[in-house]
């Protein structure tokens, strides 16, 4: 029994930061109907900025808020100079465009940073909090309170603040929305910046448990598919229940079902999409599936 | 600086009677008899070609052609059907271990791995197109991106199949007497049979009904279902169809490599294919095979200058074609055609 | 005092032209109501005020020049336009939908109070506050729009087809609402109108469009007068 609650800790840890990534992709989604293929490596990017300002000796908690700050600025230049062009144009279009943003930030990162692995600094303590026979380490707990913290946030912007409710509009019926008054294109802007925020804490979060390279986050990515899929691509608080449950999943896959073990793992996001797909195609929390023209 | 006859030439020119009216150039350029000829001259560049050059430029043109019959696949699914596939290196996997796995545990002759190869990748891509066509195009992507990064570790599991991650190696078709010819010719010719039975297959399958209603599908999915086409199954059955050609290709790797390996079918490989794709030029027939050379060679040109300049350069050549190109190199091609001006 | 003056406004979609040299003026405080067939252009040229679409020509409200402005800059200048299947933001609550009509407005203090006013003219939408608005019959998701409208303080009013899909009771209930904003608030009022007899009803002047050109203006009386023009643009016998 403790062995369970074991594994299920250490899953809800994966899970948060497929919840984070996951939360990302559902920002943008919400305000354009994109599916942003390149947000792990945004994410990714993010994540090497970080390490280089802890490189160059700022203090951990410092590089991150301006690491933040650069990946929200980042992510409303991204929507204004490579979105903005084709925004309003088919799908296959919009997907092939964050698919060439994906390659392209992919390679720009090897090319600045190298491809060779780097070690990230773990914000947390080392160490771990006893309790009932199961041990959870601060590093998991960390995770856990940051993306609660960045949830928290986001709930509060969009239910109790002006430009919260401006954003939901435009998420819902742009023409609207301008008809309002909003500056619907600048909104978009802040929903990319905002995606790309919270993205990078994903990505800040998942390089000390992992190795920080250019295709770290491609795996990450798909876990996020899956959370997404499975909470409904429209719905932030889906993501996060999909991102959890992705996470949960998985470790429970890897270590009680022998023939998955560690290296088939990542099959399991790709059973969870077809099972979604098959069975409740909105997501657990979506709304009916509505298709955009 | 600007030359004094030129300009009075120009103002010749201008001056001169309107010519006679010729046919417009782009019925010029459609016309079936200049067809023909282009097709005539391709045919025996084609075939002159492998004795012309040295064997290693022989074989990167015969890549050159496998790439253009999975391209030719993507290209039935991305450029006719509008659907995207991230995943179709993983369906080139399929057929290519396929392939291999019939050589090495069963011995079967090697013309036979090819519709083997062929039907197990279309199954296959009926199987996953069931599922992720119900919904919007966007999660074929998405299922096909994890299909792609699942394959992997999957075939390095079944080690026992597979040979796990040091992969299979294969003795090539030997080339019969008869014939003269020496190895990479002989893989060159088997190439280009597979190619050119691919296109004619690809070209009828899209001058069919099918192909009318992909294209109905594409440029306006409501409007088709109210026309009665049936959206499911004609995406579904375009996803098989052009998983079998990937699946085609990656056996025809198998011959001419004699090698298989997991590394060699990372998503790199899948995203490698639509950017050529796209690149090449989405829904026309010369597409892939512009998108073949591309995928040949500008990542070896490119990583001269840097292991990263492959990615740079394909995610900004992607983001700019679809800016400004959306059919790609051939679509510009064949605009540069119909601007060539008339001669009398 | 004219209050909205449009000057030759030619507009469309892509190649299609739809408004052919469109000149009107309307009144400060005045109803001015644009009636016409079907794809006579009506909508079009609401859509061109509001700036939902490009156009050509001049457009100015009380003095300032609004000539191809976007929707938004328009908004902030006093804009307020109920666009046709009423734009209402369907899965956001009642109150969020009257309080994005105020979005354009800096002071929350009169939001709260703009809140009430809204209430005393649609009583059934303080009922339904923390609804989805989705939810809403379709007579109060017009209540609703223009009560958005409303909350923008608007300048110019501009209403599409407010009668559309509603039962005729609730329409007349609708513009007997419009009318006594119109009185109390002193907002100009452009509406568009199938329904000419409402439409007539409460408006001071009146404009008939076809394919796109105005082909008669006069006061609501004039227009109703004109017997010919009531068989053959309206539909109606006197």
């Amino acid at each position: 029994m403790a062995g369970f609650l074991q594994q299920l800790v250490q899953g809800l840890g994966a899970g948060a930061i497929y919840a984070s990534l996951a939360l990302a992709l559902v920002l943008i989604y919400q305000f354009t109907g994109i599916v942003n293929f390149a947000q792990g490596e945004l994410a990714m990017f993010s994540t090497y900025i970080a390490w280089q300002l802890t490189a160059a000796g700022l203090p951990f908690w410092l590089a991150l808020v301006t690491t933040l700050a650069v990946s929200f600025a980042g992510g409303m230049l991204i929507e204004r100079v490579i979105i903005r062009p084709v925004e309003g144009a088919p799908e296959l279009t919009l997907v092939i465009v964050t698919v060439g943003l994906f390659i392209f930030v992919n390679a720009a990162a090897g090319w600045i940073w190298t491809f060779l692995i780097k070690d990230f600094p773990n914000p947390f303590p080392a160490g771990a909090l006893e309790a009932g026979g199961i041990s959870v380490s601060f590093s998991t707990l960390g995770v856990l309170a940051v993306v609660g913290v960045v949830m928290g946030l986001l709930y509060v912007l969009f239910r109790h603040t002006k430009i919260g409710l401006g954003m939901r509009a435009v998420a819902t019926n742009p023409e609207s929305a301008r008809l309002v008054g909003i500056r619907v294109g600048w909104t978009l802007a802040l929903g990319w910046g905002l995606a790309s925020t919270v993205g990078a804490v994903s990505g800040v979060l998942v390089a000390p448990l992992l190795f920080l390279e250019p295709n770290m986050m491609g795996g990450v990515l798909i876990y996020a598919f899956a959370a997404a899929t499975l909470g409904g691509f429209d719905s932030p608080m889906g993501a996060v229940a999909g991102g959890l449950i992705v996470g949960v999943a998985e470790t429970l896959a890897g270590a009680y079902v022998g023939f998955i073990g560690s290296d088939l793992k990542v099959g399991v996001p790709l059973v969870i999409i077809l099972g979604v797909l098959l069975l409740r195609p909105q997501g657990l929390f979506g709304r009916a599936v509505v298709e955009r023209a | 600086m600007s030359n004094p006859t030129e300009t009075n030439a120009a103002q010749a020119r201008t001056a001169a009677p309107p010519p006679p009216p010729a046919p417009p150039p782009a019925e010029w350029w459609r016309s079936a008899r200049w067809r023909w000829g282009a097709a005539a001259l391709l045919a025996a560049a084609a075939c002159y070609a492998p004795f012309q050059l040295v064997p290693f430029h022989v074989f990167q043109l015969t890549m050159v052609l496998i790439y253009a019959v999975a391209l030719l696949g993507l290209n039935l699914l991305v450029g006719h059907a509008g659907q995207i596939s991230l995943g179709h290196g993983a369906f080139f996997a399929v057929g290519a271990y396929t392939a291999a796995i019939l050589l090495e545990h069963w011995a079967l002759p090697y013309p036979l791995t090819l519709p083997v190869a062929a039907g197990a990748a279309f199954l296959l891509g009926l199987a996953f197109g069931v599922p992720a066509m119900r919904l919007r195009g966007l999660y074929l992507a998405l299922v096909t991106l994890a299909i792609a990064i699942f394959l992997v570790p999957l075939l390095k599991r079944f080690e026992d199949l597979t040979g796990g991650s040091m992969g299979l190696t294969l003795a090539k078709p030997a080339p019969p007497a008869w014939s003269g010819l020496a190895e990479d010719q002989w893989l060159y010719f088997l190439t280009l049979a597979v190619a050119v039975a691919a296109f004619l297959l690809c070209a009828g399958l899209l001058r069919s009904r099918v192909g009318r209603a992909l294209h109905a599908i594409r440029d306006n999915e409501g409007a088709a279902e109210v026309m009665g086409v049936r959206l499911s199954v004609h995406k579904t059955l375009a996803f098989a169809w052009s998983a079998m050609f990937a699946g085609t290709a990656g056996c025809v790797y198998t011959w001419v490599i004699g090698f298989v390996s997991p590394d060699s079918f990372t998503v790199n490989l899948s995203i490698t294919l639509l950017a050529g794709l796209v690149v090449g030029g989405l829904g026309s027939l010369s597409g892939p095979v512009l998108g073949g050379l591309f995928v040949m060679f500008v990542p070896g040109l490119a990583q001269d200058i840097n292991d990263a300049a492959p990615g740079v350069i394909f995610g900004l050549l992607i983001i700019a074609v679809m800016y400004v190109a959306p059919t790609g190199l051939a679509g510009l091609a064949g605009r540069l055609i119909r601007k060539i001006p008339r001669k009398e | 005092m004219t209050d909205l003056v449009v000057e030759e406004l030619t507009a469309g979609y892509g190649d299609a032209r739809v408004l052919h040299g469109v000149s009107l003026t309307v009144g400060q405080g005045e109803i001015c109501a644009i009636l016409g067939p079907n794809g006579a252009g009506k909508t079009t040229l609401l859509r061109a005020l509001s700036g939902m679409i490009r156009a050509r020509g001049t457009v100015t409200l009380g003095g300032a020049d609004l000539t191809g402005r976007s929707p938004d800059t328009l908004a902030r200048q006093g804009i307020a336009h109920v666009p046709e299947g009423r734009g209402t933001f369907m899965p956001l609550t009642v109150e969020e939908n009257l309080r994005l009509g105020a979005y354009v407005r800096r002071r929350g203090a009169d939001v709260e109070a703009d809140l009430d006013r809204i209430h005393t003219y649609f009583p059934v939408l303080k009922t339904r506050l923390k609804q989805a608005a989705g939810s809403l019959s379709g007579g109060e998701q017009q209540m609703l729009a223009i009560g958005r409208a409303l909350m923008s303080r608007p300048r110019l009013l501009l209403l599409d087809e407010p009668s559309l899909g509603l039962a005729p009771l609730v329409t007349r209930e609708l513009f007997r609402i419009v009318q006594a904003i119109n009185a109390e608030e002193r907002t100009t009022v452009v509406v568009v109108e199938q329904n000419a007899h409402l439409a007539l009803g409460i408006a001071q002047q009146a404009h008939v469009l076809e394919t796109g050109r105005i082909v008669l203006s006069g006061t609501a009386e004039e227009i109703r007068a004109d017997e010919q023009v009531a068989q053959s643009y309206l539909g109606y016998r006197v």
